[in-house]
């Protein structure tokens, strides 16, 4: 596995933050283990084992040496810091951006929200994050941006920023109270609900028109 | 050896931990008083920071939960980490934020797929941490969540990173609390559920153990609310006492409040 360059100290990730995803849920959000729809940002680390880098191969995930039955795969914009961000206010918010790049979060599926999803999300090199960070100044409007993804060729989910619960913003800000980001942490901002199935051999393939892509390859046992 | 990282003269130093209680620094032996330094968190480099959740029978049950069949890990960000004798916030408007003294495995080296067999070969040494926990935010999403578990200051640990060989036998080791000098939390690593070693094999299935990261393992029961101006001391027989201060939201972030 390579650590990517430019992911330093924490890859926080939103889940849940796709509002058609938050919408269709919300009967089972009533229901337990749940019991009420979340207030706040659902949030996960993608840890250290897990950076990865474009153009790599992602390990097929195993468990006592048995292949897994299914992996998935989703897309994010990658909100990468450029100075210390402390209990910002969503305003000045974007102030602290250095840039914005792509990470991919390979992981098995997405079965429950209600622990923290260590077997599922801290596979070995599964966070892939983009070879550049586009600087923040030549991104007028993160929240006007699109990520497409595609599985050998075709196009398996398209994800504007517009379309989620919670925008740059208000993310950055609300994570920044609970969290000092430091330069080079990242936020991933929001995946597809439906994350996009994936099988050994599949060629992965995120952009953001114009502005950046991102390469993978997922793995055979 | 007890291996600890401290502030001193405006430089960041690596040092042990002499009999007599004075620092000795690992570059040039100089003998440094610890009245003198800051200390901050003995991993220098710190990797991912695993804890466990419900791992002691007898904490379980002061929940109200069931022991889990399986361990309930979760993610510490390293923003968390802060040393001995440092201050930890209370945020404002909230009811309830208690201690949990922990034993901290240390990772020395790098391993994937370790036996229990093997596991204590893959074991630095150990630290204690004081996993704070704020039970206004859970919610039943990834719990315990971020919110809850990954705030800035609230994983203070240390003293001291302790040589493995120099503790030797970890499955019974005395685990305290005492908030201003009263003993709130009394129990053992004897109640621990899921132990080191079998924590070393479950997460190593999963992912890729590197050096540098840390397996809090839980904490006995003993719950407490925690108000700006405790001293809070958590103590591991054989491995140190770690001391924090709590103070208030406007005191720890000053000019950033």
């Amino acid at each position: 596995m390579t650590n990517n360059p430019i992911v330093k100290g924490k890859l926080v990730c939103v889940a849940l933050n796709d509002a058609s995803q938050f919408e269709a849920m919300q009967a089972e959000f009533n229901e337990a283990p749940y019991k009420s729809a979340p207030t706040q940002p659902v949030l996960y680390f993608k840890p250290h084992n897990t950076w990865n880098t474009e153009g790599a191969t992602v390990e097929w995930a195993t468990s006592e040496g048995a292949a897994a039955e299914s992996m998935v795969v989703g897309a994010s914009l990658a909100v990468v810091f450029g100075e210390e961000c402390c209990r910002v206010s969503q305003d000045e918010a974007l102030n602290y951006v250095g840039g914005y790049s792509l990470v991919h979060d390979f992981s098995l599926p997405e079965v429950s929200y209600y622990r923290p999803d260590i077997k599922g999300k801290c596979l070995d090199g599964s966070a892939p994050i983009g070879s550049v960070v586009v600087p923040a100044a030549d991104v007028a409007d993160p929240q006007a941006l699109t990520v497409v993804t595609k599985v050998n060729g075709e196009t398996v989910s398209e994800m504007p920023v517009s379309q989620m619960v919670r925008g740059v913003a208000e993310l950055i800000s609300m994570i920044s109270y609970i969290m000092t980001l430091q330069p080079g942490d990242v936020i991933a901002i929001g995946f597809p609900g439906q994350r996009a199935p994936i099988k050994q051999g599949d060629k992965v393939s995120s952009a953001i028109a114009g502005v950046i892509e991102l390469n993978n390859v997922v793995g055979r046992v | 050896m007890k291996h600890a990282r401290v502030l001193f003269n405006g430089s960041e130093l690596d040092v042990t931990v002499e009999e007599n209680g004075q620092l000795k620094s690992k570059a040039d032996g100089q003998l440094i008083n610890e009245t003198d330094v800051t200390w901050l968190s003995p991993i220098k480099e710190p990797g991912t920071i695993f804890a466990l959740g419900l791992n002691y029978a007898d904490h379980a049950r002061e929940l109200a939960f069931e022991p889990p069949k399986e361990p309930l890990v979760f993610l510490k960000g390293s923003n968390t980490l802060t040393g001995h004798k440092q201050n930890a916030y209370r945020p404002d408007n909230i009811d309830f934020q208690h201690y949990e003294c922990e034993l901290v495995a240390v990772i020395g080296k790098e391993g994937k797929n370790i036996s229990r067999e093997d596991a204590m070969d893959y074991v630095a040494g150990y630290t204690v941490c004081n996993d704070f926990a704020i039970r206004d935010y859970l919610e039943n999403y990834y719990r315990p969540n971020l919110r809850v578990k990954s705030r800035d200051s609230l994983l203070p640990i240390g003293p001291w990173l302790i040589d493995k060989d120099d503790v030797g036998d970890i499955t019974d080791l005395r685990v305290t609390t005492h908030v201003n000098g009263e003993l709130t939390q009394d129990g053992t690593t004897a109640d621990i559920i899921f132990d080191v070693p079998f924590l070393v094999e479950y997460l190593s299935k999963i992912m890729t153990l590197k050096p540098g990261d840390m397996i809090a393992t839980g904490t006995p029961e003993g719950l407490k609310d925690m108000q700006p101006g405790d001293k809070v001391v958590c103590e591991i027989e054989k491995i140190g006492a770690l001391e924090t201060y709590i103070v208030s939201e406007q005191e720890f972030y000053g000019d950033k409040y």
